[in-house]
């Protein structure tokens, strides 16, 4: 009788927390290296894909990918503290050791995209996977595969942006990429826009000629994104999203993340708004 | 393939001889109701006269809960070591409709990633199937393309016959196991096993209660995933999840941590329930399926439609457990018979 040679994919590599950024009160970026050089160097993400963090004792938990793959060595993690894991590894600090498996799921159509004008559209936390496209187009080996890159994000206040350091310094220092970024409410020492993310998209008011959208943030910011894009003319399969669902495995057998016959963790997370508009609206 | 007989005697011989030279899962009746599979040491143990057992048989390949990993966390590093899995088994005596219940989890455990626990034990795990004798109330293995005396997927089918037993080899590893035991077995020159199982297989083709139409119901499905069907199905239920811990086809799951002193622990999963709320609620308290309405409707929807959409084979197998169980009389039967109705209707 045979035996299963597979390796296991339900076991994680063990990782070093190397750095931890603080963004916002309740988000960190995690900067972590695998234990293993070679599993370093074979881990393969591609842009908007995700992967499983363990703390080990406290559990797993699905956690966008949110350093572009064009960046060797490391892997960034971008996590915003709600429940019992992201509490245990916002306790954590520089050294900790985590666990990582991954990665998985689709990821962004970085190749479909090619040659066209992108339009980034986040809000809050829901910048981690756009930033993992963002600097893979922006990375200068790709820079020259895609036309202009605009940034569209906002948070409730200054202290809720995330990579306050991409968006505020090195993006906008970018050649062909602009970057707009809005809080929901003014506040001392705030000297840019004032605004809800999908009024700010209104108001700038894009082209939707030779251009993808991509858009992830709090699902009722997605929803009047969703809807301003098509006022503006964008068509289904120029806008693509992201759906976060409860996952466990990650790997297609738990059962967990299905959208009627879907399961985001093998065919999301990313969808194009096409495809999104044929599932059950259970997300 | 070929077929042999086996005297009852011989039989009682043969199985004590597999609990020897292998970890034998065979049925066996625990107080007065409750039948369930589980090893055992030899034939004294097993309960050949069950219809269907009270929990599926999947929990061999598939436990209730199963150790993954051990992690420790000692010096700085973080080692994980394997927990056991079994070896050789004879998982012996399933009922055709769990054979098929197998079948169904499969490809659920195969794919691009390859659950490496499930496999492991599939792998190792010869399955011998047992032909029904009866058709119980609740029972409607007919009417999902199965029968009671239907062994596909099993490697050995075990039929009652006048005398003793035919046993059916059905594969080639089902041949080495008769091959290993010759002696018990008496090569069946004249067909009477395969005789014997249609004829037997006709007569029970007779005695279901109840049979259920499913056509057109997966193509009424797609084009209706809002019904207000669902809203009173969800008043009746408690959403106690027993239909999926008992269901040969459910397959969801949990990971969990356990770690007494912070430093070394294990990792295992253990089996979990669409018809639960936090299921679907994620940390940061959204949830994708609030009420029971949409975890009742996604539970019938995965057994007649999406694990067809997914893999082509119907998510249930017509065991009538979640029948039989169900403490509000949820009918999977009745279910499908309404859908007919109300599809007459739109």
């Amino acid at each position: 009788m045979s035996n299963c040679h597979c390796r296991n994919p339900l076991k994680p590599y063990p990782a070093t927390i190397v750095k931890i950024i603080d963004e916002t009160p309740d988000v960190k970026t995690f900067q972590m290296v695998f234990d293993d050089p070679s599993v370093m160097e074979s881990f393969r993400q591609k842009p908007g894909q995700v992967a499983q963090l363990s703390v080990f004792g406290v559990g797993e938990a699905t956690i966008s990918i949110t350093s572009s793959p064009t960046r060797k060595g490391i892997l960034e993690f971008s996590v915003k503290k709600v429940g019992m894991l992201t509490g245990a590894l916002h306790r954590l600090e520089p050294g900790s050791k985590v666990g990582i498996r991954g990665p998985y799921g689709n990821h962004f159509p970085y190749e479909v995209m090619k040659g066209k004008d992108l339009l980034f559209i986040g809000g809050g936390i829901g910048l981690a996977p756009l930033r993992a496209l963002i600097d893979f187009v922006l990375a200068e080996e790709n820079r020259g595969d895609y036309g202009k890159v605009d940034i569209i994000y906002g948070a409730r206040s200054m202290d809720d942006l995330c990579f306050k350091y991409d968006i505020l310094d090195r993006w906008p220092k970018m050649p062909g990429t602009t970057v707009y970024t809005t809080i929901d409410r003014a506040e001392p020492g705030w000297e840019g826009h004032v605004g809800f993310v999908p009024a700010y998209l209104e108001e700038i008011n894009p082209s939707p000629e030779n251009k993808y959208a991509i858009t992830c943030g709090p699902p009722i910011m997605i929803k009047f994104v969703l809807q301003a894009l098509e006022k503006m003319g964008f068509s289904d399969d120029q806008v693509v999203t992201t759906l976060e669902l409860k996952m466990k495995c990650g790997i297609g057998k738990c059962g967990r993340c299905n959208i009627g016959s879907k399961y985001v963790c093998l065919d999301g997370p990313v969808f194009y708004l096409s495809q999104l508009k044929q599932l059950p609206p259970e997300f | 393939m070929k077929a042999y007989t086996i005297t009852r005697d011989n039989l009682g011989a043969w199985l004590d001889a597999l609990a020897r030279d292998y970890t034998l899962i065979a049925p066996v009746r625990e107080e007065e109701t409750v039948s369930l599979f589980k090893p055992v040491s030899g034939f004294a143990e097993i309960n050949l006269g069950y219809t269907n057992s009270t929990v599926s048989p999947k929990g061999w390949l598939f436990p209730q809960t199963e150790e993954m990993f051990f992690f420790s966390t000692g010096d700085g590093q973080i080692t994980l070591a394997d927990a056991q899995t079994p070896g050789p088994a004879v998982l012996f005596g399933l009922r055709p409709c769990d054979i098929k219940g197998i079948l169904v989890l499969d490809p659920v455990f195969n794919g691009a990633y390859q659950d490496c626990y499930y496999q492991k034990r599939r792998q190792n795990t010869i399955l011998v199937g047992l032909s029904c004798t009866r058709v119980e109330r609740h029972c409607f293995c007919t009417s999902m393309g199965g029968g009671p005396t239907d062994g596909g997927g099993a490697d050995l089918l075990l039929t009652e016959m006048d005398g003793g037993y035919g046993l059916e080899a059905l594969t080639s590893r089902g041949e080495e196991l008769i091959h290993r035991y010759q002696d018990y077995f008496i090569p069946d020159r004249d067909n009477r096993v395969t005789a014997a199982r249609e004829e037997l297989g006709k007569k029970l083709a007779g005695q279901f209660t109840r049979a259920v139409d499913t056509t057109g119901v997966k193509e009424f499905l797609d084009e209706n995933f809002e019904l207000p069907y669902w809203g009173e199905l969800a008043r009746r239920c408690l959403g106690c999840g027993i239909c999926t811990y008992i269901c040969p086809t459910c397959h969801c799951f949990d990971i969990f941590d356990q770690s007494p002193d912070g430093e070394s622990g294990v990792r295992s999963r253990c089996w979990d329930s669409c018809m639960f709320s936090h299921f679907t609620r994620m940390a940061g308290g959204h949830n994708p399926r609030p009420t029971k309405k949409e975890r009742v409707r996604n539970r019938f929807l995965h057994k007649l439609k999406y694990h067809r959409d997914r893999y082509n084979l119907d998510g249930c197998v017509g065991c009538g457990r979640c029948v039989t169980r169900c403490p509000v009389n949820i009918d999977i039967r009745q279910i499908i018979a309404d859908l007919q109705e109300v599809a007459r209707h739109e």
